[in-house]
């Protein structure tokens, strides 16, 4: 039955004259806004990629090329030059010039904007001619270009224009359904939650290689919906493809499955600081997990090839360190993860004094990442061999972040997409002490501390010399790697699903460019 | 009368209130707003400024009363998703709910009385043994699975049907309707079966009963005896005395066509008020939650308003 009538379906096509019409295609969630400086999530910056542009980009292997800016470079160590592309308009027709640079920078950085903390380290924005800008900043930052990439450019007339020189968090304001960028696409319909259509802007300044004359993108939050609406080719194209369909849809002629790696790395991180553990007292003082060799011993005990193989079903690569290979800063030397070895953990629980083991509390989401609670309850399940005995806790993410910062937990799942794809963002988001004041370690739940990384993060942030750099890396990640601060898991998976006729590029930030896409 | 209508009004009133407390108190469990709105490298201090700005750190009871006084002026507040009025945004959204709910509750009464008259009256016919197993499947098959099950069947194996969405829909007025398109009303298909299956098999299992009990009464031998045709027996003299029972569980069931729109609104996509419901849940946008559940008892205590008070229409002992 399914063969006659997907025959037919074949037929019927085939019979139909290849025309581009409407590019469909479908997301979990729709992008908030189409302001590019009021909300900081991937859904968001993904999709105005395809609209507003940066000074640099991304190409298809997350390396960087001008963009709006031409080519750029360190002023000493003072800061960024960046000298802008001439003859680029908006898609309203006004002109690009260093002003809008200059403008954008300073609604970026408003208290409303949620991407500011791109800046912390610019102390001044210099004009020097209409298509010279420099940034200066406090000190020397070698990857400031890297970390701008998705800092968008908005046009300062358009802006101020229509009242929209604020970015609006709690209210609305003309930039929140409208948009005016120099990118390949221009918006020509926004209905929040149900569709967002675009159209090529004919004016823009890069050679078009797609063949798109429409797209049209729609939000399907039922993943089964997603994949029924891809399987009857009334969408072109989703992002996610469940885990657990990804061998159906690889079956199927008309479809495929697109996998690559992606930035984010699954990890379990502990409570370094508590005196003693928050769910049970059979441990006594002190609270085991201060012990580097009780935390060695868990990160032995978990056996990554297994989580990967049978709950991942093959889509997600183990990985040593807390970043992907695919970032910038990735220590290719210390690739290595600890071996998975029961009687070395074992071991190194009884040097402890924990021969016996303990129990405690571990938490974690169960809608955030990729098969979150199923891993969790396969890595109960493989501490109790080491005689941990772990009680789970699993919640909804809107309740998740709120009990880390309380600090109930023992144990806790997290994963970790860099926003600047360099190697120096968790290490400052997650390794390094918590000091408010300086803006570091906000998200180092389990208070995590050791002086020689907080020593090394300035140098790592100031240094020029990739070489140099890269050793400094290699430090942090080498004593955090003997310290066992965290356990890192795997790097998951990106999983596109398409029509057989479609030509894309899968890029390690999730993002779908759409500038890249062929229908054939 | 008037008495005893002063005294349901504000009985109704109690009842939303509590409503609103109640749902204002479950509020702190559904998780905080905070993390969404924020991205990843937010620091304490914005999480802060936005907690107070927003009045999240104030004692839900304030809250509440906020939403309160807001709501008397007509403002419900601004999306804390979508940076939107949620008047504005639950306007939007209302026509394609009701207008599914319309189409399943029409599906699922007039297929639900003919399915009932048939099984009753050929009670032990081989169809009406297969039609009554197929409802109990119908009746224990949870709503998102036969949604699911119908999107494979009609969208994806035959190819007849969208799978999500309203199609194309019009404008009239402030009102966006499927109804006046093609692919609008081949939208409505399989979400309205889906939402409508249940209430169906309950009045088809309601009016086949009523009709069994009917059948057995004494006026109906008579008839038979005075020679009429089955046809007139039937339709004429016990189908009308069926569908009192009926019309009075149909218009109480209603509410629950509404209220039970979600799942099928997040199967199908369905860009409806419960889809929108759902999406809130999710993010914790506590304006549209505490919108959308003040709406649906604002509804469901009218409609107990209006049955309350035919009632009283009806019976002349409780008009005291």
């Amino acid at each position: 039955m399914r063969r006659i009538i997907s025959a037919t379906v074949v037929a019927l096509l085939a019979a139909q004259p290849v025309s581009a019409e409407t590019f469909r295609w479908a997301g979990k969630t729709d992008p908030q806004t189409m302001d590019p400086h009021a909300v900081n999530s991937a859904p968001v910056l993904g999709f105005l990629n395809n609209v507003y542009e940066g000074l640099m980009r991304r190409d298809q292997n997350m390396q960087i090329e001008g963009a709006l800016a031409t080519h750029w470079e360190p002023i000493g160590s003072e800061g960024w030059r960046f000298h802008l592309r001439e003859g680029v308009t908006f898609q309203n027709g006004s002109p690009f010039t260093a002003a809008d640079v200059l403008f954008s920078y300073k609604r970026a950085t408003l208290p409303q904007s949620d991407v500011a903390s791109w800046f912390a380290s610019v102390a001044d924005v210099k004009i020097i001619d209409d298509y010279t800008v420099e940034f200066h900043t406090v000190a020397p930052n070698p990857i400031f270009p890297d970390t701008i990439t998705n800092f968008m450019i908005m046009d300062q007339e358009w802006t101020e224009a229509n009242d929209a020189a604020v970015p609006a968090k709690d209210a609305e304001n003309y930039a929140t359904r409208h948009a005016n960028g120099t990118g390949a696409f221009k918006v020509v319909d926004r209905q929040p939650d149900l569709k967002t259509v675009v159209e090529p802007f004919a004016d823009w300044w890069d050679e078009a290689t797609h063949n798109i004359t429409r797209a049209e993108y729609t939000p399907i939050q039922n993943p089964a919906t997603a994949v029924a609406a891809l399987l009857s080719g009334e969408v072109d194209m989703i992002n996610p493809v469940p885990t657990q369909d990804v061998a159906r849809l690889s079956h199927n002629a008309d479809v495929k499955v697109l996998e690559d790696i992606e930035a984010r790395v699954i990890m379990f991180g502990f409570s370094n600081q508590a005196d003693t553990l928050k769910y049970t007292d059979d441990a006594g003082e002190p609270n085991p997990f201060k012990d580097p060799r009780v935390r060695m011993a868990v990160n032995h005990a978990i056996n990554v090839d297994a989580i990967v193989q049978t709950i991942m079903r093959g889509s997600a690569q183990p990985v040593s360190q807390l970043v992907s290979p695919a970032m910038r800063g990735y220590s290719e030397k210390l690739a290595d993860r600890p071996a998975y070895d029961l009687d070395k953990a074992r071991a190194l629980l009884a040097e402890a004094g924990y021969a016996d083991g303990f129990s405690f509390g571990l938490k974690c989401p169960n809608n955030r990442y990729i098969n979150d609670e199923a891993v969790c309850q396969a890595a109960v399940g493989m501490l109790a061999q080491i005689g941990l005995d772990v009680e789970l806790e699993a919640m909804p993410v809107s309740n998740y972040w709120g009990e880390l910062r309380a600090g109930n937990f023992d144990m806790y799942m997290l994963g970790w997409s860099p926003g600047s794809f360099d190697a120096e963002h968790p290490i400052r988001f997650l390794v390094t002490t918590p000091d408010p004041e300086k803006k570091l370690g906000s998200w180092n739940f389990g208070g995590f501390s050791n002086d020689k990384i907080d020593a090394l993060l300035p140098q790592i942030q100031s240094e020029i010399d990739d070489t140099k750099r890269q050793a400094l890396l290699d430090d942090s990640v080498k004593i955090l790697q003997d310290e066992a601060g965290y356990v890192p898991m795997y790097v998951q998976a990106l999983l596109w699903g398409a029509r057989e006729n479609v030509d894309l590029v899968q890029r390690a930030d999730n993002f779908f460019i759409l500038r890249w896409v062929t229908v054939n | 009368m008037v008495s005893f209508l002063i005294r349901r009004v504000l009985q109704a009133g109690l009842v939303l209130l509590v409503v609103g407390l109640v749902a204002f108190s479950m509020f702190n469990f559904v998780g905080d707003p905070i993390d969404n709105m924020l991205g990843q490298e937010r620091t304490q201090a914005d999480i802060d400024r936005l907690r107070a700005q927003l009045g999240l750190d104030q004692p839900f009871v304030i809250q509440y009363w906020t939403f309160l006084t807001n709501a008397a002026e007509g403002n419900f507040g601004v999306s804390y998703r979508q940076g939107r009025p949620v008047s504005e945004i639950i306007a939007e959204r209302a026509p394609a709910t009701l207008e599914l709910a319309t189409v399943s509750a029409l599906f699922a009464m007039s297929m639900g009385v003919i399915l009932g008259i048939f099984t009753a009256i050929r009670r032990k016919g081989v169809l009406a043994h297969v039609i009554m197993s197929a409802s109990l499947i119908g009746v224990s098959l949870p709503t998102f699975l036969i949604g699911i099950l119908l999107i494979y069947l009609f969208s994806v194996e035959l190819d007849w049907l969208p799978s999500f969405g309203r199609g194309e829909v019009t404008q009239v007025g402030a009102w966006s309707t499927g109804f006046l398109t093609s692919s609008g009303l081949k939208a409505l298909v399989l979400p309205s079966i889906t939402l409508g299956l249940f209430q169906m098999t309950l009045i088809m299992r309601l009016v086949r009963s009523e009709m069994l009990e009917v059948l057995r009464q004494d006026y109906i031998r008579f008839a038979r005896a005075r020679g009429l045709s089955e046809r007139t027996i039937n339709f004429r003299h016990a189908l009308r005395n069926t569908l009192v029972p009926v019309i009075t569980v149909t218009g109480l069931q209603l509410g629950s066509i509404i209220a039970f729109a979600i799942i099928t609104e997040t199967v199908f996509q369905w860009p409806g008020v419960g889809l929108l419901f759902i999406n809130a849940v999710q993010f914790v946008d506590i304006p549209v939650m505490a919108a959308y559940l003040m709406l649906i008892s604002v509804m469901f205590v009218t409609i107990n308003l209006i049955v309350d008070i035919l009632y009283v229409a009806i019976d002349p002992r409780l008009r005291t």
